[in-house]
């Protein structure tokens, strides 16, 4: 088990090794499988996402059962046809992924959780936009999920990655530091850029809270993975140019879990503060749970 | 640090049927927990939750995650969110209670179940915690009279002995130990058997519990199959 992202990376770049690589090696050791055995499960989870990518953009996309979230991927994919976006094709795809990601996962479809449910449109939201950017492989896709696993078990076990434990920060914040790393290392970047992404995607999204709107997995959970995912690829960017984290990625990581233990309750998954204890946030309550 | 996080696929992964993956996908997993310790379906289910989950069950979809696992389904299978109305048409009886006072082990998202057979000679029961990516922990175990408190992490390897002898406790805790690194072990006495329990590092090998259910065919092992 690599104890921080720094014994991590000092590990890769002492044996000249991908973080993708290690991360293969330690699975083998953790559960005897063969390399190919753990090769295709990640194949599997690499398909599940694509499917449920494509499931929410077709059509008019996917709804929820209570009607707070759906056809926001459908209605993206629309605009980026017919219109000239501001912030460019890029990262309008790349909110499209997330969002219809998040979409399937309100309405209860399948989806692969990375880390968690609530925050499993980033990493889909930022790999399928390489493909196009720049030529990634199928073997690349698939490296690109064990990277980003390799550094989300560092903040699994040094901080947390569940909204009701850290907040929101923990869950599409972790995603988003996953996906950067993984995203510099894919674009032939080192394993001191990955810490570099994975510091400054977290850093920007320190704080965020978890105030699902009715204790659903909706509002506003569905679209800030759109910020989880383009977060991620200018955090990537910025690492790629050179820009590095002033507070060394552990610290940033500490950081994170300290800020989220010491958030109110009321913040934490709870379905109470911020956006869920507006006005209108207690009124949709009210109705939905009177409707279930 | 801890290492509570073990593979790859606790961070990538599980693929599963929305919503979340701590009040779905993880609550399903303490479901399928609490069936392998009952040793099937149960007459009548009891869940507590505490703190978030009385909060976010209905819209989490935690109930039908928690019947669902109960039942022994996986948590990418379809009929997961059909799982209440299966278990009442089965003729399971089930009862939801959202507890006011915080969760007994100190963790938010913590649901206790209780499963009874028929005529309420058999209880068991376990309070599992939904730790965020669909990961676990079993916090406390109840077998009939005997309740111990578990340090949390899976895999945990249980076998009932009712002849609660030192014997069969030596010649277990051997083989166990053959298993690989143990992070702890108890054993507690009940009137009609005594708990052995022991909370192992890595995962346990599907050949590895093939040999230790040869010698002790009722033993148990908690363990979320990847």
């Amino acid at each position: 088990m690599y104890k921080s992202v720094e014994d991590l990376i000092d590990t890769a770049t002492a044996r000249r090794k991908p973080v993708s690589d290690l991360m293969i090696e330690q699975e083998m050791q953790t559960t005897g499988l063969s390399r190919d055995k753990i090769w295709q499960k990640m194949e599997r989870n690499l398909e599940v996402m694509k499917k449920a990518v494509a499931k929410g953009s077709q059509g008019d996309g996917v709804h929820s059962k209570t009607g707070l979230t759906g056809g926001d991927a459908a209605k993206i994919r629309e605009y980026r046809q017919t219109h000239h976006s501001l912030s460019g094709d890029t990262i309008m795809k790349a909110v499209q992924g997330a969002i219809a990601t998040n979409e399937v996962n309100a309405a209860m479809g399948i989806v692969c959780a990375t880390p968690t449910a609530g925050s499993s449109g980033t990493l889909p939201g930022i790999l399928f936009i390489l493909k196009d950017r720049i030529e990634l492989s199928h073997e690349q896709e698939v490296r690109f999920l064990f990277t980003a696993g390799a550094f989300g078990l560092v903040i699994a076990n040094n901080a947390c990655i569940a909204g009701a434990s850290g907040g929101c920060q923990a869950e599409v914040g972790s995603a988003s530091a996953i996906g950067a790393a993984a995203a510099v290392e894919v674009a032939g970047g080192t394993p001191e850029e990955s810490a570099n992404a994975l510091a400054i995607a977290m850093a920007n999204l320190e704080g965020l809270v978890c105030d699902p709107v009715a204790g659903l997995v909706e509002v506003p959970c569905v679209k800030r993975n759109a910020i989880g995912a383009t977060n991620a690829l200018v955090a990537a960017d910025m690492a790629l140019a050179g820009c590095t984290s002033r507070i060394p990625v552990d610290e940033v990581i500490s950081a994170m879990n300290e800020v989220g233990r010491s958030m109110p309750t009321a913040l934490r998954e709870t379905g109470q503060g911020g956006l869920a204890g507006t006005k209108t946030g207690q009124l949709l309550r009210h109705k939905l749970l009177h409707e279930m | 640090m801890t290492d509570r996080y073990k593979s790859v696929f606790d961070i990538i992964g599980p693929i599963m049927v929305g919503p979340s993956s701590s009040h779905t996908a993880g609550t399903l997993q303490i479901g399928r927990m609490a069936r392998i310790i009952f040793g099937g379906d149960p007459a009548e289910l009891v869940v507590h939750y505490y703190d978030s989950f009385a909060h976010t069950h209905l819209g989490h979809g935690t109930d039908y995650a928690i019947v669902a696992g109960v039942l022994g389904m996986e948590p990418d299978d379809r009929r997961v969110p059909m799982a209440v109305r299966m278990a009442r048409n089965m003729g399971i009886k089930i009862r939801f209670i959202e507890e006011k006072q915080h969760s007994p082990v100190g963790h938010p998202n913590t649901a206790w179940l209780e499963l009874t057979n028929r005529d309420h000679t058999l209880k068991m029961g376990l309070i599992g915690c939904s730790i965020g990516g669909g990961m676990i922990e079993v916090r406390r175990i109840r077998y009939n009279d005997v309740t111990f408190n578990t340090p949390g992490p899976l895999p945990i390897i249980l076998f009932r002995d009712v002849q609660q002898s030192a014997e069969i406790h030596m010649k277990l805790l051997k083989m166990v130990m053959a298993v690989g690194p143990m992070l702890n072990q108890q054993s507690t006495n009940g009137k009609r058997a005594a708990i052995y329990s022991f909370t192992m590092k890595n995962p346990v090998k599907p050949a590895q519990l093939k040999k230790l259910q040869e010698a002790f065919p009722k033993l148990a092992l908690l363990q979320v199959e990847e």
